[in-house]
């Protein structure tokens, strides 16, 4: 019994032992009640830990990143969190929303709008899109948008009608929504190349997700129903 | 398949296995995000052919570690960590995540990184210690140790009912 270690226990439980060594640690168990007790506590605790973080794996991703994943071809309805988890995204999201909002209102947009080729402009008052920005919500597919620089996440039609497109570049990220010939900016946050820490890029997506939300009517537009309201104007 | 989708289908055993490394499952989903994005970047390096889930298990591990490394700076130079509990909340989504804080959880969060990963490894995805060790980079020897002494450590802080 003195030649069976923890490790030879564990590996027992983990299935890792060749044959011959799996039947002398068998044996040696099956003739030692503390040995026997030892490996059941190990294979409990597997159990206990496999059980335990199982759920996850049946849950359904969260869409921002299934947006992520989405440039295959096709656009897949957006999965919902748990209702409670999805709720408290969407106010933390709408007070970020609002924070980020003040502060390119107050800083950024200002010389975003001064610059032809910034991403945003204010027209009566409004965040209008132009440039490439604006080009990539006119003509640009999520089915199809293999390295542009602006990258188009979800297109959907938001309640009391009409089109918006959510959108992702390096500098900024965000949500538009038709209006007339243009597109409004909803929302505007950091984009992906902003930042190193992980925490930073995803809590944007996180606020885009919970405008998304907020705007969305029924499920997001497929590939084919993207491609329809594109060659209709967005309208 | 494509890149994305072969990630697509894999990504509710990333979301898993960041989950088990992480505090919370709020932290776990940011680290699987972030470890999708790097993939997304870095996809020229992933070799067709090799397993993608190893390769992203490495990635995010990695990610992981260089964030604690920055946890712990940031929580050296403001305050302890205790003390960090309680301010900066990101709102209540933290909170909510706080409350449910599990047993298990508290218990895999107690771990040294090092025992956590090999833990979450094997115990909960399932790998083979070939396959664990080569994601971690390091010999079976090694694995296999801080397998045990994370073990040890699981069953003390759950006690009998491990």
């Amino acid at each position: 019994m003195t030649d069976i270690d923890e490790a030879l226990l564990i590996a027992l439980v983990d299935g890792e032992l060749d044959e011959v060594t799996r039947r002398r640690v068998e044996r040696a168990v099956a003739d030692d009640p503390a040995l026997a007790e030892r490996v059941e506590m190990h294979r409990r605790l597997r159990e206990r830990l496999s059980d335990h973080y199982a759920p996850i794996e049946m849950e359904p991703v969260p869409a921002g990143m299934r947006a992520l994943l989405n440039e295959s071809g096709k656009i897949v309805p957006l999965a919902r969190p748990a209702a409670s988890r999805w709720r408290s995204w969407s106010m933390g999201g709408a007070i970020a929303a609002s924070l980020v909002f003040g502060l390119v209102s107050g800083l950024g947009i200002g010389h975003l709008s001064n610059r032809p080729d910034g991403p945003v402009a204010i027209e009566n008052g409004a965040m209008m899109a132009q440039g490439a920005l604006a080009s990539a919500l006119d003509t640009q597919l999520a089915s199809a948008q293999a390295d542009a620089p602006i990258r188009i996440g979800l297109s959907f039609r938001r309640k009391g009608g009409g089109w918006c497109r959510s959108f992702q570049g390096q500098a900024v990220s965000g949500v538009a929504c038709r209006e007339g010939e243009g597109w409004q900016v909803q929302q505007l946050v950091p984009g992906a190349g902003q930042g190193t820490a992980y925490r930073q890029a995803s809590s944007g997506d996180a606020q885009v997700m919970a405008t998304i939300d907020a705007l969305i009517m029924g499920d997001p537009a497929d590939a084919a129903q993207e491609s329809a309201a594109k060659s209709g104007g967005w309208r | 398949m494509s890149f994305e989708s072969d990630l697509l289908a894999i990504l509710p055993r990333l979301r898993r296995f960041a989950a088990s490394l992480s505090r919370d499952r709020a932290d776990g989903d940011d680290l699987c995000q972030a470890a999708l994005e790097k993939a997304l970047r870095a996809r020229d390096q992933w070799q067709p052919g090799t397993r993608l889930d190893s390769w992203m298990y490495r990635i995010m591990r990695n990610l992981w570690i260089d964030e604690g490394r920055s946890r712990q700076r940031a929580a050296r130079t403001f305050a302890p960590e205790e003390a960090g509990e309680h301010v900066g909340h990101a709102g209540d989504r933290d909170m909510e995540a706080h409350v449910m804080l599990s047993d298990v959880d508290r218990a895999m969060h107690a771990l040294p990184d090092e025992q956590r990963e090999a833990i979450a490894l094997v115990l909960v995805e399932g790998l083979s210690y070939k396959e664990a060790a080569e994601v971690l980079g390091v010999p079976m020897g090694t694995l296999t140790s801080r397998l045990v002494r994370g073990r040890g450590a699981l069953i003390e802080l759950l006690g009998e009912a491990a």
